[in-house]
Formats: structure tokens, C-alpha cells, sequence
């Protein structure tokens, strides 16, 4: 119920053909619950500019509010009711009308927000029960049949219930009640379900004008980097995940997440990787009016390793990324790559346990604990035969095979539009399909390595076995040999 | 007459003169060779191919550690040829820090992705090296600027299709003030000036087989076309992936008979 509603004389479960007698100019809209819920949701991320935590309320609650967790957010703002005062200003720029409250339990603060005759309340520590005494039986956020019960009853404010003996309403009502009730008092604790998991460590910076330039906002963020250092090195950790958020004037919040290799805490190499992503998410290119707020938070820290200073790399580690110095420049190089070409750019190889070449290796993403592999993880056995440096995307049927004889090897073929003659041939190395893989057994194939008279050298295959499996073998080029 | 010692003195002087100059020069000729020694100790970022016939004939002894080097393929088919000069090469380094492989995504197609059983195949380990994948040549580029910026890895390997100068020299000064290497694989067709210290254009050859007929170590017909200080010059490898040792192909005196005997064993190992 807005105030043009309530000017014209509405009321909420009234018929729709009554609430149209009343106001002509009324049209009618499907209750659209998914775009209300994402829109609650936005508005809960954009209020994380308050405090780390904010909960959206369920349905529970009304789905129509949040919970923020101001405790020792307020006196970044000089006090609660300034808060709240900023807060409604806000809100009302957006349009929104809003009723705030602040109390100890977010049940009081839920009630207050709805009976208190005031829209911004501020609830002085410990008065809950006072408070709460002379606000009607609906402010606990009870179900409607436990509401119906107790008016049936007689009791029609919480101050009757207060300090009633509990064995009677334990008996009569659902759970429900006695829980509602001390949870707005305080009795029990009520935990919030935080919108984003609230970060161990966080920075938040109000600008007094909002910045449009993506430089501006790297120097911000440099600067909350430098405050959460001092935080960081004091609990003896790193940061391995960061999440930047970006608070526009029109209330929208761009959130950039970016991943590290290794716990890190250069403020320089932070910056350096938030102007990368900048860079490659145009995030700056739709600021609007811009950014009137930025936070940055560590979504993910882990102990420093122990660092080895002042030695000699050692010599023969084998997956080494070095120590030390080594180490530290390999995972900033990796990062930088990563954040500027995505992650899936930038990959190791891993060998894998099958005999199919196209399957018997894997292209791994690098992470933290990739780039610790021990030498036994990534382990590649001694090359026992020649295999093609580089592997074609796909196998490449070779056209216009001649062999002598159908089981031989080829002696001419086309591939890519060219005819070769082959020189010498090599094979065949005979490779069974993985019978274990499949339903309809693929079939067996026997590889030459084959150099023409050019000495280009190829890995051919033959696909099927004459008289057992196929009639007509055709072949197929899968890599080239240096 | 007062002047005559003094011009006899003068004339003693210039002959002298000329003595001592004709010493130091003595001297110097009779010193070069060590120097040229004491070069090849003193500098430590070098590539060497380990093979006299090569580092002898560069200007430093080997491939200069802290430079462009361009590596083309002779034709488009050689191109795994060319690759794999440049793997075997870094093959030869010690295994302390990683590679850095730029190739480009939309390559993929044409040449066929990097294999790690390949580059294990050519004696490089493969949990060394790591592969990026750009997706358009600009971020190539900056991948290998970065690369080398960072300091980070024991050289850079990239591929890219065009460069002009001005971009090969910014390439050059990166790997010169990173004092690391980068070897780029160019496209088989007339390239235009860059500020790379050498070029190579890398040939297909024979390879070379053992006594059963069997593929045993690849050869390449090596072109130095352009190097800075030097010759170019012409030389006819193999490499031996156990040894991480390249070696002047040994055929090279009778090709002709080398052909027959090979063609001839090539037949018997096919047969059977």
C-alpha cells in the first residue's frame, strides 16, 4: 500500500471490482514473484555499501525488506539514526519509501520497522521488552493461525505475553510462537542469512564525488588494498581471492571477482591485476554517473608459504616453479595472463592414464594448489616411442591411401588437398579402443609414422581391422612430428 | 746544424713508435683467440647448441640469452620442424624455471595444438612448460610482453603472423631489459625487417634411422639467414632427445648411399 492507494480509499484483501469502483485510473498487474525477488535481492547487494552483512528477508519475513547487521558499521557514519538517516535519503532518491528501524534483535527491529508509529526508529540497547509490549500480537511474525488463536484468546499486544508462564502457550501453540518471542527479545539468537558471504576482511570507501575513470577506481582500490594489508599481515595471511565492489549513484553494484595463484599481499599486484580486469570487462564503460562508493574485500585468505630468502634456487627440482622470489614472480606472471586472457587460457599439461592419444593427455587450469604439484602428481614416464609434437584438433581423414597390401603401410596419401609419397613408414603400433568407454566397441587402430619425400613426418592411423571389423579401413592424420 | 740531433731523436722516436705499434698489434693478434675464449666463459646468457660447427661460427658463442630470435619455417609444411628446433633447444636448459608457450587459439586449426607427450618425446619436460592461448594478436603480443616483463620464466616461445619493425624492436628491448630469451615462429613467407638478432629458417630432412630402419632422432636443415655480427651460414643437424645433444647429421657424406640403405631397411621394417 503506497500513499496514492491510501488516498483513494484502498484497502489490502478488498475485491478487485471494489477496489476499481473506487479508483477508476486502476490497472492490474500479475504478481511477478521473481522479478520482485530479484529486485529485493539488488537492493540488498546495493546496501552492502552499509555493512558487509545484509540479509534479504524470506518468505517468512514478508519478502519485502532486509536485515543489515550495523554493528560497528554505525560509527562510520556517526551514530545509528544518521545512518538510518542516510539510509531513507537514499532510498527515497530511488523512490522508495521506506520504515527503518535499528534494535538489538532483528525480531524487534523487524517489529518496530512495521508498528513503530515512527518510519526511523532508534531502539536504545535493552528496551526491547518495553518496546515491544504495547505493538500488536502480528508484530512477531507469527503464521495466521497461531495469530487467530491468541486473538481468540484475548490477547491482542506482545506486552500480554511477555511474561505469561510458557508451559500453557508451549502446550497450546506451535513452537512457532515461543521462538518468535524470544527471538525478538533476545533470548535465543536469530542467525542472518548474509546476500554474500560476509569477507574475513573488508575496506569500504565513500567517495565525496563520484569517479567515472577506471584509473580513479584502481587508485581507490590500491588504497583500501593498503588498509587491509596492515590487517592482513597482522593475522599472518594472504589474500587468494578478492571481490571488488563498485557502488554506482543509481543504486546498481558492479562486482569484480578476482582469483590469485598464490596468497598474496603486494598492494602494487593487486592493483595491477584490478586494472587488467577492468581492461578486459569494459566494466567502465556503462559507470553512468559513476561510482559514489568502493569496496574491497578478501572473499578468500589463506597463510603465507613460508618463504626461503637468499638461496640458490635448487637445482633438479623437477615441476619446479622455483622458490622463493621465482615462485612469487611465476604466480603475479600467471594471475596477470589469467585475469587479462581468462582462466582457461592459460594451462599446464597433465598426463593421463590411456594409450588413446587424443585422451592421453589433459590441459589442467593452473590454481594455488596446481602450481604446488609434488613431482609424483605430474609425472611423465620416459618417452618409450617418437610421438608428434603437435596434435591436429581433430583427426584429419587422409584421402587416396595406396598401401601394397591392405594390411601395410601407406605408401602415398592426401591430406589438406596435398598428395605425399611416402619415403619410409614406420609401424604399426597397434592401439585397441577402450572397450570399458563405450557400448558399441570403437575400432582398433594401427599408427605408422610415416616421412615423405620432403621429410615431413606424420602420425597416421589406419581405423578398423581388415576381415574383423571393417571392409574398407580409412585413415586418419592426427599429428605431426618435428 | 743545432737542429739535426733533434731530428735524429725524432726519427728515433717515430721508428719506435712504429716498433711498439707493430708489438701491440703482435700482442693483440696473439691475444684474440683467448679473448675469444674469454668471451664465451664470461658471458652466461647464452643458449649454446653445444656443438662446435654452430657456436663457433655465432658471434657470442651461441644464441644470445637476452634476445628476439626469429625461427621460420622453410615451407608451410615445416612448421613442426621448426617448433621442434626451438623445443630442442630449450630442452638443453636447465630445468629450474618454467616456459612460457604463447600460441595463439585461432592457430589451433592450421598447425595443431602443442602436445605434451610430443615435447616429451623432444626430452622437454612438460610440467616446465606452460601454455597460454590467446585469442586475437593483440593479446598475443601483450602475453609475450608480459611474459617477459615478469621475469618469471626461463624464456618465452611465441607464434605470431605479422610484426612490423617497430613492435619487433619493443619485443627485443623486452627480452633484452628481462635478459631472457623469446623464440618466434614466424609463417613460411617472406617476412618483413625486424630488430631480431638472428633468423633461422628451419628445413625438413631425412630423418636420421638406426640400423634396424627405425625412426630414431629428427634432422633439420638449419639456415642461418640474418644474424647481427655474424655470417649467415647452412648446417644439417639431428638431434638426440636423451642426450638433449645436436650433432651435424652424419649422411651428410654420402646421401646418396644413406638414402638407399635407409630406403632399404625402411622396406624390410615395413614388411614385417
Amino acid at each position: 500500500m503506497n500513499e496514492a492507494a491510501e488516498a483513494a480509499g484502498l484497502v489490502p484483501g478488498e475485491s478487485l471490482a471494489d477496489a476499481r469502483a473506487k479508483a477508476g485510473f486502476l490497472q492490474v498487474r500479475g504478481v511477478d514473484a521473481a522479478a520482485d525477488d530479484a529486485a529485493l535481492r539488488r537492493l540488498t547487494l546495493w546496501a552492502t555499501r552499509y555493512t558487509p552483512t545484509a540479509s534479504p528477508w524470506q518468505d517468512d519475513n514478508g519478502a519485502d525488506g532486509f536485515f543489515l547487521d550495523v554493528e560497528g558499521a554505525a560509527h562510520l557514519f556517526g551514530g545509528e539514526e544518521k545512518l538510518l538517516a542516510d539510509l531513507a535519503a537514499r532510498l527515497d532518491r530511488f523512490g522508495l519509501a521506506a520504515r527503518l528501524a535499528v534494535a538489538d534483535t532483528p525480531g524487534a527491529a523487524w517489529a518496530l520497522s512495521h508498528f513503530h508509529h515512527a518510519p526511523l526508529f532508534v531502539l536504545p540497547p535493552g528496551r526491547e521488552a518495553a518496546a515491544l509490549a504495547e505493538l500488536p500480537i502480528a508484530a512477531l511474525r507469527l503464521s495466521s493461525e497461531t495469530r487467530n488463536g491468541l486473538r481468540r484468546l484475548g490477547f491482542k499486544t506482545v506486552g500480554a505475553l511477555i511474561d505469561k508462564p510458557r508451559a500453557p502457550f508451549a502446550a497450546r501453540f506451535a513452537a512457532e510462537l515461543l521462538r518468535r518471542l524470544d527471538q525478538a527479545l533476545g533470548r535465543v539468537d536469530e542467525p542472518l542469512v548474509p546476500i554474500v558471504a560476509p569477507p574475513l576482511y573488508h575496506s569500504l570507501n565513500y567517495l565525496l564525488d563520484p569517479i567515472v575513470t577506471a584509473e580513479a577506481v584502481v587508485a581507490r582500490a590500491s588504497r583500501l588494498m593498503q588498509n587491509l594489508v596492515h590487517v592482513l599481515v597482522r593475522d599472518d595471511v594472504g589474500a587468494r581471492a578478492l571481490r571488488l565492489c563498485l557502488y554506482r549513484v543509481d543504486g546498481a553494484v558492479e562486482t569484480i571477482d578476482i582469483g590469485l595463484t598464490a596468497p598474496t599481499r603486494n598492494v602494487a599486484h593487486v592493483a595491477r591485476l584490478i586494472a587488467l580486469k577492468l581492461e578486459a570487462l569494459a566494466a567502465m564503460e556503462d559507470a553512468g554517473f559513476g561510482f559514489e562508493a568502493i569496496g574491497l574485500a578478501v572473499s578468500c585468505a589463506e597463510p603465507m608459504p613460508a618463504r626461503q630468502i637468499g638461496l640458490a634456487p635448487l637445482p633438479g627440482v623437477q615441476s619446479g616453479w622455483g622458490h622463493g622470489d621465482c615462485a612469487e614472480r611465476c604466480a603475479a606472471l600467471i594471475d596477470a595472463l589469467r585475469q587479462r586472457l581468462g582462466p582457461a587460457s592459460v594451462r599446464r599439461f597433465a598426463p593421463v592414464a590411456s594409450h588413446i592419444p587424443e585422451r592421453a593427455e589433459a590441459l589442467t587450469e593452473i590454481d594455488g594448489e596446481a602450481s604446488q604439484l609434488s613431482a609424483e602428481e605430474n609425472q611423465w614416464r620416459t618417452p618409450e616411442r617418437a610421438r608428434p609434437l603437435l596434435l591436429l584438433p581433430q583427426a584429419e581423414p587422409a584421402e587416396d591411401v595406396m598401401a601394397l597390401i591392405p594390411e601395410g603401410p601407406p605408401r602415398r596419401f592426401r591430406w589438406r588437398g596435398m598428395t605425399y609419397q611416402v619415403e619410409a613408414a614406420q609401424g604399426p603400433e597397434r592401439i585397441g579402443a577402450e572397450w570399458w568407454r563405450h557400448r558399441e566397441p570403437e575400432p582398433t587402430r594401427d599408427y605408422y609414422l610415416v616421412e615423405d619425400d620432403g621429410g615431413r613426418r606424420f602420425w597416421l592411423y589406419r581405423e578398423g581391422l581388415y576381415g574383423r571389423e571393417t571392409h574398407a579401413a580409412r585413415w586418419f592424420v592426427q599429428g605431426l612430428l618435428a | 746544424m743545432t737542429e739535426l740531433p733533434a731530428l735524429s731523436s725524432t726519427l728515433a722516436d717515430a721508428s719506435s713508435a712504429l716498433r711498439r705499434r707493430a708489438a701491440v698489434m703482435h700482442e693483440l693478434r696473439r691475444l684474440l683467440p683467448a679473448g675469444k675464449a674469454l668471451r664465451k666463459e664470461g658471458a652466461d646468457n647464452i643458449l649454446p647448441f653445444g656443438l662446435a660447427a654452430l657456436d663457433d661460427h655465432l658471434p657470442e658463442g651461441g644464441l644470445s640469452g637476452e634476445a628476439l630470435h626469429e625461427v621460420v619455417p622453410e615451407t608451410a609444411g615445416a612448421f613442426p620442424a621448426a617448433f621442434g628446433f626451438i623445443v630442442a633447444l630449450l630442452a638443453r636448459l636447465a630445468r629450474t624455471y618454467p616456459l612460457i608457450f604463447v600460441l595463439p587459439r585461432y592457430e589451433r586449426r592450421r598447425h595443431g595444438r602443442l602436445s605434451g607427450h610430443g615435447l616429451n618425446s623432444l626430452g622437454l619436460d612438460p610440467a616446465q612448460a606452460i601454455l597460454v592461448e590467446p585469442a586475437h594478436r593483440k593479446a598475443t603480443l601483450w602475453a609475450m610482453a608480459e611474459a617477459l616483463r615478469s621475469a618469471a620464466p626461463q624464456a618465452v616461445v611465441g607464434s605470431i603472423d605479422r610484426l612490423d619493425l617497430k613492435t619487433s624492436q619493443k619485443l627485443h628491448l623486452a627480452a633484452t631489459d628481462a635478459r631472457l630469451p623469446l623464440l618466434l615462429v614466424r609463417p613460411a613467407q617472406t617476412l618483413e625487417a625486424s630488430a631480431a638478432a638472428t633468423r633461422w629458417r628451419i628445413g625438413m630432412a631425412e630423418a636420421a634411422r638406426d640400423r634396424f630402419g627405425l625412426y630414431a632422432r629428427p634432422r633439420w636443415h638449419l639456415q642461418l639467414e640474418r644474424v647481427r655480427n655474424g655470417r649467415p651460414g647452412e648446417w644439417l643437424v639431428e638431434y638426440d632427445h636423451v642426450a638433449h645433444r645436436f650433432s651435424l647429421a652424419a649422411a651428410l657424406a654420402d646421401p646418396a648411399l644413406s638414402r638407399s640403405a635407409s630406403d632399404r631397411a625402411f622396406r624390410r621394417a615395413g614388411r614385417s
